[in-house]
């Protein structure tokens, strides 16, 4: 059906406007087939408008924005058969079951709710994620609320999810179930677009990570590109180490001591660089740690942390 | 605490009070300057009064003869419509502060607070308290400035606000009972018309006394706040207070259970206990009508009952006013046929008649109207468009749902009202043609607030309300108002063919036939246009 190098999701210079608030500002997202795609941003930055955008809830105010090459906007119920998404907010009808919602949402995105493969996957995932599906939905906690949505996204197979924020209210072994449920998605041939401010999750799960910031993606590439554009950090007993040898490594930035122990950053291209200057010095206690996606991550936010800059 | 909370739900209503008090202003200035200009010297009065007095059917929507001063007729003409307005006021006011917040989790915030779970509800009662003083301020202002005497007017002000404070009472421990604010609000409307009925009965059944020309209404009147408003007799020689204090008393006993049932349920929980549903859907929850129609139903059948209620008796009455006309002078005959409208009264009254059905169902479309919006402030229109549902199919499914609903309805009332009117000699074919043609008039009203939900979302509820209360005023109460006749011709109600009167012109039928489908066509395509909107 689809080339399948073409991506599932591309925009260009996506605006969205609403008034005279920029949400989106010249986004461009490119998801490619079979990716697990982490979509990061803090509250505000624009993630959930991208994702109005193309589920054909909202209309681009300019740019463009393609979903299997086709029009979100145009041919959104066309394009909704292959697509299986949990909201940021899951709104239920109050006087409804749970397990009426999940077999009506399938039955909306055309599924067959008789066939056995629905009817089994249905039951493990009411299984796995401990669930009450005769409840009404009025009387759900926002976990339970989110587990319905989960339930329907995933016991009917799509091609593209498009998860907004899918675990916030879920316990920390529900999550687990949602990786889990994510991990087959993605061995199914399913391409994922996760947007998240959960960045252990993203981490665990994406293969490719965008970012988002005030409506624009910043940065985007697989967790190894992007530490590429980071610095390691590195930390090792003093134990006796003048002032005068340690100033003399190269490549250091953020040189401090703290509790006996020295520590500094290096951008993560000049490590290996670094490594025989150490070696030489004979240092103790060596720890070395590749930049964290919560350090990428405040980067791009970093007005609270130290600046990179040295 | 409770006088911070106290100002804070004030200054949230203060758009709403303000325009429900010129609502109030303006009716009860407009009603007196009706009778003043169409009912102006004590014998046409008296002259109408005769009439008025021995058709039951008539005093059913109005009230009790109680004598032939301007007064005496603004109490009989304007009395229970009013009561109504500030009923529905006081049991609107008192959900949206209570259940519906609930509902939506505020009740939680406030109470985890210092506040705790009696101030926000004390805070509400006198909100409703106060609402109801400047209801009963608002009127009696509106009568004076219309030239009525000031006691009257005062009395008259009071018996309404009283009925108001009533119905906080019964709204609040309404809201207590029911786990969500649409049925809450559903119920609590229910009792209003009910009380109305009542009262109705009461006038309908009474004793007439010619010579005084005043009319003793049956114990009925009593059963209804309402009928306790009536029985003050404001402006009569025989006004009195008394009646008030049966609706203060009504209405500190239901918010004392009221509170006894707060004090004993988790917040978030009714008393009614939560059903289990089914743990997989039926066959019939499929699809976007599948869906508005599952979500519709409990109100859909509401409605169907009311309007069929309502036809049962009207046919009924129908037959009363046979047997009367049969005995009555003729005199009386002669006076009912010249204000039957060129007809004969009987004719005039199932062109009434239908009118009253019409407005039922048109409640049917404009809450079905107005379900867009509540679905899609919801979350609910994101969710079903999040599928391989389109948007025409979805806005669609609802409109003709509620289209739907609403010509069943009329259908069904126009087979009571015309069995039941026509098995006493008033004819089925009358009864049942006068009802099944309000249906372009009412798909109207469909057409419109499904229109506004496209244009201008946030708007819908609101119009949604306006819309049905003009109707309603325009409709049923436009020609008792005096309007002039552009006004009149507003109300979607004045075009219907007058079936049940001689020569009737079925021309504006099909306009608005076609006007409603026009108006739901450009709804439908205007939505397609613009975002959703969901949260307030």
């Amino acid at each position: 059906m689809t080339d399948n190098s073409a991506p599932v999701i591309e925009t260009r210079g996506l605006v969205k406007h609403f008034g005279s608030v920029h949400a989106l500002d010249g986004l461009d997202l490119t998801v490619h087939p079979g990716e697990v795609h982490g979509y990061l941003g803090p509250n505000g930055a624009g993630k959930s408008t991208t994702i109005r955008v193309l589920l054909g809830l909202a209309r681009a105010s300019g740019g463009e924005a393609r979903v299997f090459g086709r029009d979100p906007w145009r041919e959104a119920s066309v394009l909704h058969r292959r697509i299986s998404t949990i909201p940021g907010d899951v709104a239920l009808w109050p006087n409804l079951s749970g397990g009426e919602t999940i077999d009506l949402l399938v039955r909306l995105r055309g599924g067959d709710t008789t066939s056995v493969a629905y009817t089994t996957a249905r039951a493990d995932l009411i299984d796995e994620f401990q669930f009450d599906p005769s409840k009404k939905a009025r009387s759900y906690s926002k976990g339970n609320r989110q587990k319905v949505a989960l339930i329907a996204a995933f016991a009917h197979p799509a091609e593209l999810y498009i998860f907004d924020e899918p675990t916030s209210g879920l316990d920390p072994l529900m999550e687990s179930v949602f990786t889990r449920q994510v991990g087959r998605a993605a061995e199914a041939g399913g391409t994922v677009l996760l947007s998240s401010h959960i960045l252990s999750e993203v981490e665990k799960l994406c293969t490719r990570i965008s970012i988002v910031r005030a409506g624009c993606v910043v940065e985007s590439g697989t967790l190894t590109e992007l530490r590429h554009l980071t610095r390691t950090s590195f930390s090792f007993e003093r134990d006796g180490l003048t002032d005068a040898r340690l100033r003399a490594l190269p490549g250091v930035h953020d040189l401090a001591e703290a509790s006996g122990r020295v520590s500094f950053t290096v951008d993560s291209d000049q490590v290996a660089g670094i490594l025989p200057e150490l070696g030489a010095l004979g240092v103790q206690g060596l720890q070395v740690a590749p930049p964290s996606l919560e350090e990428l991550f405040l980067r791009h936010y970093g007005d609270v942390v130290a600046p990179v800059e040295a | 605490m409770f006088g911070t909370l106290l100002r804070f739900r004030l200054r949230r209503d203060r758009t709403q009070l303000t325009v429900w008090a010129v609502v109030h202003f303006l009716v009860a200035y407009m009603v007196v300057a009706a009778v003043n200009t169409t009912y102006g010297t004590p014998a046409e009065r008296a002259a109408t009064v005769k009439v008025l007095m021995v058709t039951p059917a008539i005093l059913l929507f109005r009230g009790t003869p109680q004598g032939t001063s301007a007064g005496d007729f603004m109490a009989l003409l304007g009395l229970t419509f009013m009561a109504v307005l500030v009923a529905f006021q006081s049991t609107f006011l008192v959900v949206r502060h209570t259940r519906a917040e609930e509902a939506t989790g505020q009740t939680e915030t406030v109470a985890a607070t210092a506040a705790g779970r009696w101030a926000p509800s004390f805070a509400v009662i006198a909100l409703g308290v106060i609402a109801n003083v400047i209801a009963m301020i608002a009127v009696a202002i509106g009568c004076l400035a219309g030239g009525l005497p000031a006691g009257g007017s005062w009395l008259f002000g009071a018996g309404l606000g009283m009925v108001g404070l009533t119905f906080v009472g019964v709204a609040f421990l309404l809201a207590q009972l029911f786990p969500a604010s649409r049925s809450a609000n559903g119920w609590s409307a229910t009792l209003v018309l009910v009380a109305y009925v009542v009262r109705g009965l009461g006038d309908a059944t009474g004793t007439p006394h010619l010579d005084t020309l005043t009319l003793t209404p049956t114990a009925w009147i009593w059963a209804s706040p309402i009928g306790w408003a009536q029985r003050t007799l404001p402006w009569s020689g025989y006004s009195r207070g008394w009646p008030l204090l049966l609706g203060v008393a009504s209405f500190l006993i239901l918010t004392a259970v009221a509170l006894l049932i707060q004090d004993r349920r988790d917040v978030g929980a009714g008393i009614l206990a939560e059903r289990r549903g089914r743990p997989t859907a039926s066959a019939a929850l499929a699809g976007a009508v599948g869906l508005a129609l599952r979500l519709q139903r409990g109100v859909l059948t509401g409605w169907v009952l009311a309007v069929v209620a309502g036809a049962l008796l009207l046919g009924s009455l129908a037959g009363v006013m046979v047997d009367q006309l049969q005995t009555a002078g003729s005199g009386v005959t002669n006076a009912l046929e010249e204000i039957g409208g060129g007809g004969s009264m009987l004719q005039a009254f199932a062109n009434i008649g239908a009118i009253f059905s019409g407005l039922l169902a048109s409640a049917i479309c404009v809450q079905g109207a107005m379900r867009l919006r509540q679905e899609e402030a919801a979350g609910g229109l994101d969710a079903v468009l999040s599928t391989a549902t389109a948007r025409t199919r979805w806005m669609l499914s609802f409109v003709v749902v509620a289209a739907v609903g609403a010509v069943v309805s009329l259908v069904l009332g126009g087979v009571v009202a015309g069995a039941v009117a026509g098995s006493a000699g008033g004819g089925f074919a009358t009864w049942f043609w006068a009802i099944v043609w309000e249906t372009p008039a009412v798909l109207v009203f469909l057409g419109v607030v499904a229109l506004v939900f496209a244009v201008l979302p946030q708007a819908t509820v609101g119009v949604g309300w306006a819309v049905f209360g003009l109707g309603a005023i325009l409709g049923l109460f436009g020609p008792l108002f005096g309007l002039p006749q552009w006004a009149r011709d507003l109300a979607p109600f004045a075009h219907t063919p007058a079936v049940a009167l001689p020569h009737p012109n079925f021309t504006g039928g099909w306009v608005m036939a076609v006007i409603a489908v026009a108006l739901i066509g450009a709804s439908v395509y205007l939505f397609r246009l613009r975002d959703t909107r969901p949260g307030a």
